[in-house]
């Protein structure tokens, strides 16, 4: 009883959005092959997660349970899957190209003893064989690819690419619980504590705006006012320092971007009193709309910025977070 | 009576005696040399046994005039007393037991009589007093300058005590037996005169005097041939292994990296293990006399971090008495320890700047950077061990043969709007102005290959650029140890080098300039290598650029590392600046002791996370000359200083390369 399998990403009780996307894929090559679309979900005390695949498309949910699962582990969730994989025999296993999924499928894959797309930018199914496409070169070709030679085909999706498609709210999908028996005593990493970084936002890498300051901010407190303006923006904001900034200690070193701090991606970056330093603009300057603000007309920022302000961020940043506020009470 | 002195006076008939007893130190000795040799040993095979007469000179160049001793002048005018008090007193020594044991009995020939023997007496008490004084300066130092470089432990002054009381009881018995004997002539030997002048004051019998003489000369005697056995296990093994050092040195120039041969067919890389060092890695651990001069002048260490060049040196020194007997008897450690880890660590390794001071200063020329880079392959080609901060670094070198993560497509958009050729696009172009990766996409860097294109323009020059075909020089990657990537950009250069038949070449940046001059040859590729210093005074000596004293600013002038002590080029720069400026400063640190501004070795993709900033202190010391410029001569040198006056916010100073300045001058 082949099938196409997507790994069900989740954390604290919800599923990441990969999930959601990964249905989508797996209903569109459900509609080229007909076989059933599963989830396969592996946690602990998680049945009400389980029961809410169906509207998104999942026929089937195979749910592993057991304390081990609770949090993510490279040789537990390896080998569970594997091992189900083995008794079930789907044609077609799929994950996110996630920090999760890269750490696991490719051991997962080794086990099986089967070939694996990483990193794809998009998958399709041609005479019952995976049709990856993937970027090399770093992104400067795109490599279309097949595995023809083994089973299950796995590939791994990366993030963010795909459209979820509608949700079909009176879809149940049949849960398969499985009383996972892991070899204990096989596993030879233990997870024994989640200790968090001193960043209280969300991971720069992952923000969708980054605000950030340099040496210009003068001082630690004055990190505040843009604080403030990452709060008006809302979720999926975060506040960023420059090298200059770290160093002068105005901000922790977890939240420096640059060449030896973090390289972010996100689809707004405002620079404010950085002066743009080619270490900096090493970590920052695929930012899809750049935003610089600082006193000095001369700075190499603004010939990176896509909007550059001229002025002194201790009035204009304020003002801007006015603006902002203004702008979402109004919906 | 006659001028001379009986050999054995007072003693009695001891000679065969005093032959045994001598031998006994002379085996010890023997023995602990053979097996220190055997230590050495342990290390991998490596040919230094060429160039016999430049070994020789090098060795009297170092070892017997003591250049690099000598200058620091306390400890080196210390050591130079101590040095040729105790070779003529040996010497002195040997030449009695020549007649005794050779002349006389086999020839019946006795030189020791007359005038020579005179000038003998007087010479030997001469050198004699000279080693006194060189000893009491060393404990003088000791006790109380107590510079931060010397350990001070017991066993120094042991030694020290060790050496002042045989040259004490030496003059002690010269005194006595003057004063037993009083044969007039004895005035020569002065200090053994004087010394019988005071012992007369005593009014001792004659007796009572050859009793004192006869148990100083044992004490003497003794103590002289216990030195000898001694000498292999404490400091002084360094009267054999420094000279071996010094003869055994590389002839390559300060800080030169080879590259690992045949890359592709090795199965290890770098140095994980104590026998993985070549055998002069090891002596040069016993060549090292702790005189702390390599930590004075490092940067690391004099900001705090946790490396310094002697404790490395020490270190494995003591790690090869401790592992390598128990390896000559094919037993391991136990429990085992790690080279890198247990012996050095980890961030002693990253943190050396690969400045070279350490190797410039030392006098015995110990090789400090290799090692630690052969170390830091290790780390990063076998082990996937460093700094997080440099995975990017790489990538990005990988990717777009820049350290930043710029497209290598754009590497020439700094040159648009300039009168710059391409050499795709021409043929007879004479000089390859190599941009370097600063030079090309770094905003500030920009400035001085625009400042040079325009001097080279204005002047005639007939030069070009490589364009989105140029790549990284492979400097950084492979000083932080990633020998795989330098060498993948060094063939890639030189592939390109080849195909324009490219033979002089105009660097702006230090780095480039070192790799391509001293360490591309290795790759397969000679070429004449220009650093933009030497090309601007060769133009101003031809009269081409005519310079006004246009900087109104007193002006200090940093040295780049990989100028200054890696090529040695000190002057050039700062005739440049001579002819800009009426009042040019130089730092404490300067010329060959310059300070690092803190991003060599790939120091500049690494966050600088322990001890003080090296580019802060840099700044600051350049403050103190007064100076409203800061001229340096490579880009990454002037990042560092721009940073460090920014951080220190340090009104009235500004860092400028040299050829933005004579660009200055050359409009006005």
């Amino acid at each position: 009883m082949p099938g196409i399998w997507i790994l069900a990403e989740h954390k604290e009780g919800k599923f990441k959005k990969i999930t959601y996307e990964l249905l989508s894929l797996g209903k569109k090559l459900k509609s080229k092959s007909g076989e059933e679309l599963c989830a396969l979900l592996l946690g602990s005390g998680i049945e009400n997660l389980a029961n809410q695949l169906g509207p998104y498309g999942a026929d089937k949910v195979y749910y592993l349970e057991d304390e081990v699962y609770k949090s993510y582990l490279n040789e537990s969730y390896t080998q569970g899957i594997s091992e189900l994989v083995k008794s079930q025999d789907p044609s077609i296993l799929l994950a996110g190209a996630t920090a999760l999924g890269k750490d696991l499928f490719p051991r997962v894959a080794a086990r099986l003893g089967t070939g694996l797309g990483t990193d794809c930018t998009s998958i399709d199914l041609d005479n019952n064989l995976l049709k990856i496409t993937r970027p090399i070169y770093a992104g400067k070709v795109l490599m279309e690819a097949t595995i023809p030679q083994t089973k299950p085909q796995m590939a791994m999706l990366r993030p963010n690419l795909i459209e979820i498609s509608p949700v079909d709210s009176s879809k149940k999908a049949e849960v398969i619980k499985s009383k996972a028996n892991p070899k204990k005593e096989d596993l030879r990493t233990m997870l024994k504590e989640i200790l968090k970084g001193e960043s209280k936002k969300i991971d720069l890498t992952e923000a969708k705006i980054i605000v950030s300051g340099g040496r210009g901010m003068k001082d630690k407190e004055n990190f505040r006012i843009l604080e403030e303006l990452a709060d008006a923006f809302g979720e999926g904001t975060a506040v960023g320092a420059s090298r200059a900034a770290v160093d002068s200690g105005f901000a922790p070193h977890d939240i420096q971007v640059g060449q030896t701090g973090k390289v972010v991606n996100p689809t707004l970056y405002i620079a404010c009193g950085i002066s743009g330093s080619i270490q900096h603009l090493a970590g920052m300057s695929t930012s899809k709309y750049i935003v610089a603000i600082n006193k000095d007309p001369e700075a190499p920022i603004f010939q990176k910025a896509d909007y550059g302000i001229v002025g002194d961020l201790f009035q204009v940043v304020p003002l801007l977070t006015q603006e902002v506020k203004k702008l979402k009470s109004e919906g | 009576m006659e001028i001379t002195r009986e050999i054995f006076w007072n003693i009695g008939n001891v000679r065969i005696l005093i032959y045994l007893l001598g031998l006994v130190p002379i085996i010890v000795l023997a023995f602990g040399l053979w097996r220190k040799i055997k230590l050495w040993k342990i290390g991998k095979k490596e040919n230094r046994y060429d160039q016999i007469w430049k070994r020789i000179k090098t060795t009297l160049y170092y070892g017997i005039l003591q250049v690099r001793t000598l200058e620091k002048k306390y400890p080196g005018i210390m050591h130079l007393l101590l040095f040729w008090g105790f070779v003529i007193l040996f010497l002195g020594t040997l030449l009695i037991a020549f007649q005794e044991d050779v002349t006389l009995p086999f020839f019946n020939f006795n030189f020791f009589h007359g005038g020579f023997y005179l000038s003998y007496s007087f010479l030997l008490d001469l050198f004699g007093l000279l080693a006194i004084v060189g000893v009491l300066l060393a404990l003088y130092r000791r006790i109380f300058l107590r510079p931060e470089s010397l350990d001070n432990k017991s066993d120094d002054f042991f030694a020290l005590y060790w050496f002042l009381v045989v040259l004490v009881t030496g003059y002690i018995v010269e005194g006595l037996r003057i004063a037993a004997t009083k044969p007039d002539f004895e005035r020569w030997s002065f200090a053994g005169w004087q010394l019988a002048s005071w012992i007369s004051f005593l009014n001792l019998s004659t007796d009572s005097l050859k009793t004192l003489h006869r148990i100083n000369w044992w004490i003497h005697a003794l103590l002289s041939f216990g030195f000898i056995g001694y000498l292999v296990y404490s400091k002084f093994l360094h009267i054999f292994s420094s000279p071996l050092s010094i003869y055994f040195r590389t002839f390559d120039p300060i800080g030169m990296i080879r590259p690992i041969p045949d890359l592709e067919n090795q199965e290890t890389f770098g140095v994980s293990k104590l026998e993985e060092f070549t055998w002069k890695d090891l002596l040069d651990t016993d060549a090292c006399t702790k005189c702390g001069r390599c930590q004075d002048n490092c940067p690391a260490w004099q900001s705090s971090k946790p490396l310094s060049p002697k404790k490395v040196i020490l270190d494995m020194k003591n790690h090869l008495v401790e592992k390598g007997g128990l390896l000559l008897q094919k037993k391991q450690l136990s429990p085992e320890k790690n080279l890198i880890g247990d012996v050095i660590l980890e961030d002693e390794l990253w943190a050396c700047t690969t400045c070279g001071a350490c190797m410039r200063v030392c006098p015995v020329l110990i090789e400090h950077i290799p090692k630690i880079v052969e170390m830091r392959r290790n780390l990063v080609l076998m082990q996937s061990r460093f700094p997080s901060e440099v995975s990017l670094f790489f990538k990005n070198l990988e990717n777009n043969y820049n350290p930043w993560a710029i497209g290598f497509a754009t590497r020439a958009d700094w040159a648009k709007d300039l009168k710059v050729r391409l050499f795709s696009e021409n043929k007879d172009i004479e000089y390859l102005y190599y941009v370097g990766c600063a030079g090309s996409f770094d905003e500030r860097a920009k400035k001085i290959s625009r400042a040079l294109v325009n001097i080279l323009n204005q002047t005639g020059v007939n030069f070009g650029i490589l364009g989105t075909e140029e790549f990284c020089c492979g400097d950084h990657a492979r000083r932080i140890g990633n020998e795989y990537l330098a060498q993948i950009l060094i063939q890639q250069n030189i592939e390109t080098f080849k195909k324009y038949n490219i033979k002089k070449v105009i660097v702006s940046c230090p780095h480039g300039y070192n790799i391509f001059k001293n360490e591309y040859p290795l790759s397969g590729y000679n070429l004449e290598v220009i650093h933009h210093s030497e090309l601007i005074y060769d133009l101003i000596k031809k009269g081409k650029v005519s310079l006004g004293r246009t900087l109104d600013t007193p002006v200090t002038y940093h040295d780049s590392c990989y100028l200054g002590r890696y090529n040695e080029m000190y002057e050039t720069p700062r005739r440049i600046l001579k002819a800009l400026c009426s009042d040019l400063k130089e730092m404490e640190r300067s010329r060959y002791q310059g300070f690092c501004c803190g991003a060599g070795g790939g120091r500049m993709w690494m966050e600088e996370k322990l001890g003080v900033r090296i580019n802060q202190m840099r700044v600051e010391q350049a403050q103190k000359t007064g100076a409203g410029i800061i001229a340096t001569a490579c880009p990454y040198c002037l990042t560092m200083l721009s940073d460090g006056i920014k951080e220190k916010e340090i009104k009235n100073l500004q860092a400028y390369d040299l050829a933005e300045l004579v660009e200055l001058s050359l409009h006005k």
